[in-house]
């Protein structure tokens, strides 16, 4: 378990749910549209405070995994909210503790931007998703625009301290952990993307 | 709606409290190259601080990435400026500049966004 991640977000939770109330508003329909695509045996990696459950489908049983226990205190108020249900586990994406070929569906939801070896927690969800299964992302990446990307360079060793890195290539990372491409969608600028990909069982 | 008018909003906003920053620490006369990378770290740390308030209001990312050229690059051109002592010769003239400069970045921002949202990728399977 990587301790000083957990401290980090556990550290974060206070203030989560504050600082996402109008992105929660700006983002939430585009995440209630790819969360629709969800089925079967479902893995939501990072449930933070739990913010991004009123955005799944009704009546689903979803698996939800953090590596902050404060973050998962937090999120078991709104699980118990949802109308299906929620399995809030303490567990961290690099080292998961489900069998292989274990989901049908793999989500996340800005959660690649702070896992600190993304291509590893890549590997460990491609691993534990069936080999017709899918993942569905919405993170935020580096821009591909000059100033801002310069901008995102120059901010990450600040923002990488309390937060997330702002300069990752998500896109490639989920290539290169084993993933091929099925859909890629801006959903603001060139740096909060919709990614949706399924194992590349030829490698 | 009201999210666009809060994005021009904290975009003014940005611009006025970059101008009035460089404006403290840039003097007429300065080394010009020193004045923008003065500027540009007073306008870094405004749109930072101001961000962290603005980013519950109106969105993270609608805040940060605006905020980033106005503060960042804003700053490099106020400290030209200040430095050079052409133009805006009063502090409200200034901070008039500084809500413009803020809500054209704010509105090109808006325009380069509607360009490049949506679909970039899909594959036949």
């Amino acid at each position: 378990m990587d301790m000083d991640t957990q401290q980090k977000w556990d550290a974060a939770s206070r203030t989560l749910d504050l600082m996402s109330f109008a992105e929660d508003r700006r983002i939430g329909p585009y995440k209630r549209r790819l969360f629709s695509e969800m089925r079967g045996a479902t893995l939501m990696v990072a449930a933070g405070t739990g913010n991004d459950f009123k955005f799944f489908p009704p009546n689903m049983h979803v698996v939800s995994i953090d590596i902050s226990p404060k973050m998962l205190e937090r999120a078991a108020r709104k699980a118990a909210a949802y109308s299906g249900s929620i399995e809030l586990r303490k567990m961290d994406v690099c080292d998961l503790e489900f069998p292989d070929s274990s989901f049908d569906t793999i989500a996340t939801a800005f959660t690649f931007c702070s896992v600190p070896k993304p291509i590893k927690g890549l590997r460990e969800l491609r691993r534990v998703l069936k080999p017709d299964g899918q993942l569905i992302m919405i993170e935020h990446v580096r821009s591909g625009i000059g100033p801002l990307g310069i901008f995102m360079d120059f901010m990450t060793p600040l923002t990488s301290r309390i937060g997330p890195s702002l300069n990752r290539d998500t896109v490639g990372n989920v290539q290169k952990a084993g993933f091929r491409l099925r859909r890629v969608e801006n959903v603001y600028l060139d740096v909060v993307k919709i990614i949706e990909a399924v194992p590349d069982n030829d490698k | 709606m009201l999210f666009s008018i809060g994005d021009y909003l904290a975009g003014m906003l940005i611009g006025v409290a970059t101008t009035f920053a460089v404006r403290a620490v840039v003097s007429p006369g300065m080394d010009m190259v020193l004045a923008m990378l003065i500027g540009m770290a007073a306008g870094t740390i405004v749109h930072l601080l101001l961000g962290l308030v603005l980013a519950p209001l109106v969105g993270m990312f609608e805040t940060m990435m605006p905020a980033s050229l106005i503060g960042m690059y804003g700053g490099m051109l106020f400290g030209m400026r200040d430095s050079m002592a052409a133009g805006s010769h009063t502090l409200t003239s200034a901070a008039t500049v500084g809500a413009i400069f803020g809500a054209v970045v704010v509105l090109g921002v808006k325009v380069y966004d509607h360009i490049l949202r949506g679909a970039v990728f899909e594959a036949d399977y």
